[in-house]
């Protein structure tokens, strides 16, 4: 059943896509009509899936970076669920379920059976610390995609170009708007993590290299939201700088996750 | 019972004739009861800009079209500036379609015009209160403000702007989360600069400012617009408080250069700065446009803007046409359940069926030869039972429509009779 679900999880995620797509470019009745509860029923068969692995293995599925991609794949579209209920607006689904299908991709095609967990992955802090982070990188996510459609909309806007991203789009106001309460979000998320990765790391390894290249990437990552967060709300910076820097941010988090852990890190790998 | 339209449109007349048969709601009012002696029972009239017409119901076969127009024509004094020709006149289902087309916007000047439906419910209301929308006025154009309601519910007529000031509102509510809290400069006072103005307004805009050469017309629209007139030498100082900024005046150099943009930028924290520039020759340096946060269109653009969205519109024309044959279709099944034939029919059949029922039940009753005369004897009471209902049912054609329909219904109630509507009738 495991391997069942996980085979029809980017099915699932590519029919939402597709679904989200035809309704946003080629404003399907049917589509606009089926996204939402598709969107309710994959996240459904989500749950399902990461609730049978939870079972079978005997532990949360965030102990690889391939189970966290699935568990990121599912906070990103159920933080967007909640966007989408809240703000009444459904058009920027397709550019952030297109990530999360992505996501769903890779971890699909890489994903192990990990019947057992280290005694080092058993800790309270470790728990936190990975909530915490899957959190963040699901704000961040969602900060890029945003940001991603704010410079859309805005080539769009300045080379006088009115198509579907023009009449679809929230304004260029509401994109930052909502690029930055997820930045401040994934800011405040990443912080938590940090610290509680610390206090673990401390009682869980003897002598921590602080300058593991994980460790580097992830204060990287912090330092830039941590910037963009300041220039907001110190120096009233508005527009297109912050949105590119959020979309950096977006990259250099996806690589510190995927590339650098994977080969990189010394001890940020656990099987 | 004939429905007739006769009126004037941009479609039949160019606009100084049109202006001269334009009514006003006191004008209406007086011409209406002036229709009554040429044998009009119910009358509606509306009067805009690009359009005058008067739907009239007559009981009478023959349409008094000309006597109408004569009216028209008479009433405005315009005698020798419009003439006959320049009306057009529509009858039955034709004039019905084309209500249910002008309550659309598909026959506006201006695309899916939104504004139309609102003053033919203006002329409905009107003639209302002169007794003049009676049971069939008050169907066809109950009928008619579905279709304009279902024209902008079910389709995109009324989507993007179509006009210049419109769209640049348009593109600023792009880049804007909610204009109350912004501030527009209008510079300029002429008829696109007012009428981007009264746009702004109309979109709650935080504050308006206004300046010109001419102080006092910008003193004038800003009265209009409820904005603020700032002096022509003054204008500067207040680009910097501004987010939005409407340029619509003759100039033969730039009056706004990227180098005044850049100091404002900076001064203003990064927010959007939004420009139009809607002057021949331009306004506004178009290098502005290269600058960060700096939205900058000209009337080309907006043009081009405009162009579209009346391509997009007219694509949704044949969805409009499908609503209105649906309509349509709903009028004349509603029209042909008036006629008095079939109430008459089903009377006859319904005596008919208790006299043949009565018959079958006791004939054997009868002696054989006598079966004969029993039939014919019940054949006649029925008939002179039912013959004045029937007769006072034929005349009543000739009289008003609600008496007419009072006694179709008391017949059909008391009897418990059913017509069934014919599907080809027409209007």
């Amino acid at each position: 059943m495991n391997t069942v679900l996980n085979y029809a999880m980017p099915v699932f995620y590519f029919a939402l896509v597709w679904t989200y797509g035809k309704a946003f470019f080629a404003d399907a009745a049917w589509a606009k009509q089926v996204k939402t509860p598709l969107l309710l029923c994959t996240l459904a068969f989500h749950i399902l899936y990461l609730a049978m692995r939870t079972v079978s293995f005997r532990h949360p599925p965030v102990t690889t970076v391939f189970e966290i991609f699935t568990v990121l794949a599912f906070s990103v579209s159920f933080t967007y669920l909640i966007i989408e209920m809240r703000s009444h607006r459904k058009e920027t689904g397709y550019f952030i379920l297109n990530i999360a299908f992505f996501f769903q991709l890779f971890s699909t095609l890489f994903i192990k059976d990990t019947p057992e967990v280290p005694e080092i992955l058993r800790s309270m802090f470790f728990g936190a610390h990975v909530s915490s982070a899957l959190l963040g990188y699901a704000a961040i996510t969602i900060a890029g995609a945003y940001g991603l459609m704010y410079l859309m909309l805005y080539h769009e806007m300045k080379t006088s170009r009115f198509g579907a991203l023009y009449k679809k789009l929230p304004t260029l106001e509401t994109l930052e708007r909502m690029t930055f309460t997820a930045v401040k979000l994934a800011f405040l998320l990443l912080s938590v993590a940090i610290i509680f990765g610390f206090i673990w790391l401390h009682l869980a390894i003897v002598h921590p290299n602080y300058f593991d290249p994980k460790l580097v990437g992830t204060i990287m990552i912090w330092v830039i939201y941590g910037f963009l967060v300041i220039a907001k709300t110190r120096y009233g910076w508005k527009g297109r700088k912050g949105m590119i820097l959020s979309i950096i941010g977006f990259f250099i988090s996806i690589f510190s996750l995927t590339i650098i852990n994977i080969f990189f890190s010394k001890f940020h790998k656990f099987y | 019972m004939n429905l007739l339209c006769a009126g004037i449109s941009h479609h039949t007349a160019p606009l100084d004739v049109r202006e001269r048969l334009w009514f006003s709601s006191e004008e209406i009012r007086q011409t209406l009861p002036l229709l009554k002696p040429l044998g009009i029972t119910e009358c509606v009239m509306f009067s805009t800009c690009n359009r005058t017409e008067l739907y009239a119901l007559t009981e009478k076969s023959a349409f008094p079209a000309e006597e109408i127009k004569k009216i028209l024509i008479a009433q405005k004094s315009a005698k020798g500036s419009v003439q006959s020709t320049d009306l057009f006149t529509l009858t039955a289902g034709d004039a019905a379609r084309h209500l249910f087309r002008v309550a659309a916007g598909t026959d506006s000047m201006v695309l899916g015009d939104v504004q139309i439906l609102a003053q033919v419910k203006e002329g409905f209301h009107l003639a209302t209160e002169l007794n003049l929308a009676g049971f069939f006025m008050n169907r066809l154009f109950q009928l008619a403000f579905r279709t304009g309601k279902r024209a902008r519910t079910e389709t995109k007529i009324g989507d993007g702007a179509v006009s210049i000031s419109y769209a640049a509102v348009e593109l600023a509510e792009k880049i804007f989360d909610d204009l109350r809290t912004k501030s527009a400069l209008v510079i300029g006072a002429g008829e696109t600069a007012e009428l981007t103005a009264t746009h702004l307004r109309g979109k709650e805009i935080g504050t308006l400012m206004i300046t010109n050469r001419t102080h006092g017309r910008a003193q004038a629209l800003a009265e209009k617009v409820q904005g603020t007139a700032i002096p022509f030498d003054h204008w500067c100082d207040a680009l910097a408080e501004s987010d939005i900024v409407i340029s619509s005046v003759e100039v033969i150099h730039y009056i706004l250069h990227a180098k005044d943009v850049k100091a404002l930028v900076r001064k203003n924290t990064h927010d959007p700065l939004f420009l139009i520039d809607l002057g021949v020759p331009r306004n506004i340096d178009p290098m502005i446009k290269e600058l960060e946060n700096v939205f900058l269109y000209d009337l080309d653009t907006l043009n081009i803007m405009v162009d579209e969205n009346l391509q997009h519109r007219q694509a949704e024309v044949p969805k409009i046409d499908s609503i209105i044959s649906e309509v349509l279709a709903e009028l004349t099944q509603w029209y042909s359940s008036l006629e008095v034939n079939p109430t008459i029919t089903a009377l006859t059949q319904f005596m008919e069926s208790i006299r043949q029922e009565e018959l079958s039940k006791n004939i054997n009753r009868f002696d054989p030869k006598d079966r004969e005369l029993v039939e014919l004897v019940t054949k006649r009471m029925i008939n002179k039972i039912i013959h004045a209902p029937i007769v006072n049912l034929r005349q009543s054609q000739e009289v008003s429509l609600t008496e007419r329909l009072q006694k179709m219904s008391v017949l059909q109630k008391l009897f418990g009779l059913s017509t069934q509507p014919k599907e080809d009738a027409n209007v």
